[in-house]
């Protein structure tokens, strides 16, 4: 996995690329946990080029817009791809997380 | 009260009458200051949810619901219906199937609601029905709430699917019989919710029985996964308010309305010392 954070104005973009899995997992967890306690908590997880997710990556989600909103922000989906959409779809992440068509939507949604 | 962070959602879900509960778990938040910040609804909760909506007066909403939705619903059949079911390729079985003639569920849909559209509500109204080609929920948010109830009250194999916007739209209940995830993903914090189980069958003795212990079993079944998963994934808290009936109340009851109103009113009574503890944490 390689992630890379971007900050456009008060939200803050994770681009989350690859594989997320047990080993990658936690490096998206430590970077959120970092951003909500920096008082970062309008997030954007861009997974454009996410290829998968497994339950470990799901978890790290889960956690990540719980603990977003409730320090009054969100966790919000952008440009999720077809093959991890339908494990979302799967889990019923779909139902309870906000997803855009792209990183733009998803930003200008805080707005 | 709460305040501006902390949004009280209350879900209305699948149940028949029951639903009509939610004007007792109303009257008592609303005795209480406790405003809430939105309603979902599907199944039949919506024909709720929608009046609650719209602010109008707790009895003048009795009186409607017990109105809109009696035995007479259901008392017109379409003969057309079982020939498609006999004859399907004579008489042309399509997904618009349905036993039962709905236009005077259309009469009784157009006076309680009118032309109200779901954006001008009192209180922000989702509604949650599902789309019979994909099997996804589909929430409703703008448009004419006759349209979106009607859609959401479309339980198979009785009334037709209905189409809005281009999506043939069924029983919100079947893709969620309590639609907790809409509160979530709007961001409500504490989440009431009020939804029954599908009834099942004393008898199975004709082939709707059949069908209908079929549904039931499912929908029980998706209910409680659903409701599970939504325990966990929410940030705060969700409390289920279980009316409790002094007697069997039958899917067309509405000479119990005023009994289960009251049933309503108590339970959500019996939740408040908690229910005013967990606004005051999220103050």
């Amino acid at each position: 996995m390689d992630l890379k954070t971007d900050k456009r104005d008060d939200v803050v973009v994770l681009a989350i690329s690859g594989s997320l899995d047990a080993l990658s997992a936690p490096e998206l967890a430590d970077t959120i946990s970092a951003q909500l306690g920096a008082g970062s908590v309008k997030l954007v997880a861009d997974l454009a080029q996410l290829d998968y997710t497994s339950s470990a990556g799901l978890r790290v989600l889960l956690n990540g817009v719980k603990a977003a909103r409730q320090k009054g922000g969100d966790l919000r989906l952008a440009a999720v791809q077809p093959n991890v959409k339908k494990v979302l779809d799967l889990s019923g992440f779909m139902s309870i997380m906000k997803s855009f068509p792209d990183v733009a939507a998803a930003v200008a949604s805080y707005a | 009260m709460a305040n501006q962070q902390t949004r009280v959602a209350l879900v209305i879900g699948s149940g028949g009458v029951k639903c009509a509960a939610a004007l007792g778990l109303y009257k008592a938040l609303k005795r209480e200051g406790i405003e809430i910040g939105m309603m979902v609804g599907a199944g039949v909760g919506v024909i709720y949810a929608a009046l609650l909506a719209l602010g109008l007066a707790p009895e003048q909403m009795a009186d409607m619901g017990a109105q809109l939705w009696s035995h007479a619903l259901t008392a017109k059949h379409k003969r057309r219906a079982l020939w498609q079911i006999l004859l399907p390729n004579v008489f042309g079985f399509d997904e618009n199937f349905g036993t039962v003639d709905d236009t005077l569920l259309w009469e009784r849909l157009r006076a309680a609601y009118g032309d109200a559209k779901i954006e001008n509500t009192t209180i922000p109204l989702y509604i949650a029905a599902t789309d019979f080609h994909n099997g996804e929920q589909v929430v409703l948010t703008q448009g004419n709430i006759v349209d979106a109830v009607r859609a959401s009250l479309a339980i198979p194999y009785i009334f037709q699917a209905h189409r809005v916007d281009g999506r043939l739209l069924v029983d919100g209940s079947l893709s969620d019989p309590l639609p907790i995830g809409v509160a979530i993903k709007e961001n409500a914090n504490v989440i009431l919710t009020l939804g029954f189980e599908s009834p099942y069958q004393g008898k199975i003795n004709a082939l709707m029985r059949y069908s209908f212990q079929v549904s039931s079993v499912m929908s029980n079944n998706l209910l409680k996964a659903n409701y599970a998963f939504h325990a966990l994934a929410h940030h705060g808290e969700i409390l289920p308010i279980r009316p409790q009936f002094q007697q069997h109340v039958g899917l067309f009851d509405t000479d119990k309305i005023p009994a289960i109103i009251a049933a309503g009113e108590r339970a959500m009574e019996e939740q408040m010392p908690y229910l005013n503890k967990v606004l005051a944490l999220a103050q």
